[in-house]
């Protein structure tokens, strides 16, 4: 029976326990297992448990429930001894891995539910006044992101996009390429081939700047300048090219099919007669003059405009990974199926055909079944599962468990049977 | 990999391939018969190899020696490398044999033939593109042998993003590939040597050491004066420097880490650390004991006694102290490289300008 003494995070910790008492494998079987090393976040104190390593599955699986973390991870790096001091690991190797994050990706509806918890009165609001806490009045905002649809479904396109670059760029087989919802506001992807452990950061750098178009100069895909527009276009990439090549010319077509003057006038060093002089000649250019596009030679349209376009072209083409993500070499990831202590979602692996139609909002959640009353003080519309929730504020609502513990984690609500 | 047949030149050639590894190891050689009149041949190559290292920055190709001497002084010249155990002669020596391989990859006619020698020697998966005659590539070379190789190469050519990747494959001309392979040459040579063991050389070896040790002492002392020019040359200051430098003449706020890396850089490009306190008082409020007291520290006349050098470009940029790279700053990592690539560039203009 519940214990009305138990706070909002003894009774999260305690679902935590349940979910991972029931679920008898939370990891998915791991390469080299023994090598890794592995580290917690407690729900009582922020300081991470790290340096752990474990003999089999079965006793990292014992010490997640004597210990019941918040958040669970191991290392996509390989070491001698997992559990000694950073500088005496002995470092064997690392998985090649890319983090999505909708924190990064500008998304259009950021301002809807950005959401602050003051750091004094341990209080969320959607609404600060003047930048303080509309309770305690404290400036001490740090800011929390909500479970948003639009953020996850950008994030997912980076997603495919960089599975794009992995599977004909890099040549992995998918097989090799695991996908993870991460239980929060992005996406992993794994890449565990024995190939790519040894790759030191500046290569991975490499990788990133790859997958980023950093340092791209479209000079060494087919449009390098010379006198004649004519003769410049005609080595120009084509939307049947591999690789960035090819890229590029998408980026250009995709773009210029859908462009509005308005969009041709925002980029950067494009003059408004050009932007209109490429919105009449739109077909033009976009038939590319009997080659496979989009390099249509049209008067007064230049060099210097088709590079714009290029570039513009290769910046959507590009994925948005995190580089740090990848260049770090001792990074640590979440474990698979366990939960994320923000959300109460569990992380997930996506198999590699069903990614597309791939639901976090449904897919991800822990706990289906029961139901919570708690106390909401503030919280945005958000949907999971099924059923769209809220905006609440400071009200009472019965809620199905997934979304009680959702807003207890984010510390929207308390537990209503809990006396204040 | 097919085994391939490498006929006695080519073990030559290319001394650090499996079958000359293999062939040598062969021979059973043990360092006292290196004493032995009939290895003079080879001893004598040896330290020759070592000496044009020194001298003109790459091993000749030796080929109108008997093979054996040429397979054999390769071993012996990395012996003696390592025997003298400096940083820059091992650096030297492995860069120069790496030239070497590369004059000689690209003189191959026989597309397989680099193919084979990088696959047998540094397992190097790639492919040779040369029969589709469609193919505007020598060369398709797996990624991570790639990046291996070509991350070191800081220009814009040579960066992933700006290559044909198609399929885990990057598409290379010979000549690129050639080059990569011979930076792998490279690598290998400086593993080779700083992974020997330490050995005591008969003493009869002793002056040949001594000889080298000598022409290694002028080489540096050469060297130094060749890199740095004489007078200080503010127009090969790098941008970071002279963004720094013109922020003091304003009179504009600098950062503890600006001003250090703008008197370290200043110091050691051979401003008189006088000068430079007086620049620094005259044009400011600057305290002069305070700042007298700084710039002798940083010039490793106080304290520790160490003169200091400037951050490097990482932590340049991590600073905030990188305004805008230009091209020499692609090719270096370090604001004193970059002076001294500026200059030297400078001087040739100049040599050139007379010339015309």
């Amino acid at each position: 029976m519940l214990n009305v003494r138990e706070t909002g995070v003894n009774f999260i910790e305690r679902k935590f326990a349940e979910y991972y008492a029931e679920t008898l494998e939370p990891v998915s079987p791991l390469s080299s297992f023994t090598q890794r090393e592995f580290g917690f976040i407690p729900f009582t104190e922020k300081i991470m448990i790290r340096h752990k390593g474990f003999t089999a599955p079965e006793e990292l699986m014992a010490f997640i429930t004597s210990i019941t973390p918040a958040h669970a991870y191991y290392s996509a790096a390989y070491y001698e001894d997992p559990e000694a001091p950073m500088a005496k690991k002995g470092w064997l190797g690392s998985d090649l891995i890319f983090d999505i994050d909708s924190d990064h990706i500008q998304t259009p509806c950021k301002s809807e539910h950005d959401y602050w918890i003051c750091a004094d009165c341990n209080t969320g609001t959607t609404q600060p006044s003047q930048g303080n806490c509309p309770h305690c009045g404290s400036g001490k905002l740090r800011s929390e992101f909500w479970l948003c649809e639009t953020c996850l479904e950008l994030a997912k396109a980076e997603i495919l996009k960089l599975l794009d670059f992995l599977i004909a760029d890099f040549g992995f087989q998918q097989r090799e390429i695991k996908t993870c919802f991460s239980g929060h506001r992005g996406y992993h992807v794994h890449v565990d081939v024995e190939e790519v452990k040894s790759l030191d950061q500046t290569a991975r750098k490499e990788i990133v700047d790859y997958l980023l178009g950093t340092g791209l100069n479209i000079e060494f895909h087919g449009l390098k300048k010379t006198h004649r527009t004519a003769e410049w276009l005609s080595m120009g990439p084509t939307l049947s090219d591999s690789g960035w090549r090819g890229r590029i010319a998408k980026g250009v077509y995709d773009f210029l099919l859908s462009a509005t003057l308005q969009q041709l006038e925002d980029l950067e060093g494009l003059t408004k007669p050009a932007a209109r002089r490429v919105v009449k000649n739109r077909d033009r250019i976009l038939e590319g003059g009997g080659r496979s596009a989009p390099w249509g030679i049209v008067k007064g349209v230049g060099p210097k405009t088709l590079e714009i376009l290029a570039m513009n072209g290769a910046k959507k083409q590009a994925s948005m990974i995190d580089p740090v993500v990848t260049m770090d070499i001792h990074r640590l990831i979440r474990i698979p199926r366990s939960l994320h202590g923000k959300t109460g979602l569990k992380v997930v692996t996506i198999p590699f055909n069903s990614l597309e139609k791939f639901d976090p909002l449904k897919e991800a959640v822990a706990f289906p079944e029961g139901r919570l009353d708690v106390y909401a003080t503030e919280a945005p519309v958000f949907r999971l599962g099924n059923e769209v929730f809220g905006p609440y504020q400071h009200e009472r609502v019965e809620l199905p468990m997934a979304a009680g513990i959702y807003l207890l984690c984010k510390r929207a609500a308390k537990d209503a049977r809990r006396p204040s | 990999m097919t085994s391939m047949l490498l006929s006695p030149p080519d073990l030559a050639k290319y001394p650090f391939t499996k079958e000359s590894r293999d062939y040598i190891k062969g021979l059973d050689l043990k360092v006292d018969e290196l004493v032995d009149p009939d290895f003079g041949e080879a001893l004598n190559r040896a330290e020759q190899r070592v000496e044009e290292a020194l001298l003109g920055g790459e091993v000749k190709w030796g080929g109108e020696r008997y093979y054996e001497i040429e397979v054999l002084s390769y071993p012996v010249a990395i012996m003696l490398v390592a025997s003298i155990d400096d940083d820059f002669l091992v650096r030297r020596y492995a860069l120069a044999e790496a030239k070497r391989a590369y004059s000689l990859f690209r003189g191959e006619r026989d597309p397989e033939r680099l193919l084979e020698i990088a696959g047998s020697a540094f397992d190097w998966r790639a492919e040779d593109l040369a029969s589709d005659a469609s193919q505007s590539y020598d060369y398709a070379l797996h990624f991570v042998d790639y990046l291996r190789n070509a991350s070191r190469i800081r220009s814009d050519p040579w960066k992933l993003v700006n290559r044909l990747v198609i399929n885990g494959m990057v598409f290379l001309k010979k000549d690129e590939f050639a080059r990569l392979l011979s930076e792998e040459v490279r690598k290998h040579v400086h593993s080779t040597i700083t992974s020997s063991p330490k050995i005591n050389l008969p003493p009869q070896l002793l002056q040949r050491i001594a000889r080298i040790t000598q022409i290694l002492t002028e080489r540096r002392e050469n060297m130094r004066r060749e890199e740095l020019p004489e007078k200080t040359m503010a127009a090969a200051y790098p941008p970071c420097i002279k963004k720094l430098y013109d922020a003091l003449l304003t009179g504009r706020h600098l950062s503890h880490v600006g001003r250090f890396s703008l008197t370290s850089f200043l110091l050691n490009v051979g401003v008189d650390t006088e000068e430079l306190i007086r620049v620094y008082t005259s044009v400011s409020d600057f305290d002069e004991r305070l700042t007298r007291y700084q710039t002798e520290h940083i010039a490793g006349k106080k304290g520790s006694g160490t003169k200091y050098l400037p951050p490097n470009c990482d932590t340049l940029k991590t600073h905030g102290l990188c305004p805008r790279p230009d091209e020499v700053c692609r090719m270096i990592r370090h604001p004193l490289s970059y002076y001294r690539t500026k200059a030297r560039l400078i001087r040739r203009e100049h040599a050139d300008a007379e010339r015309a």
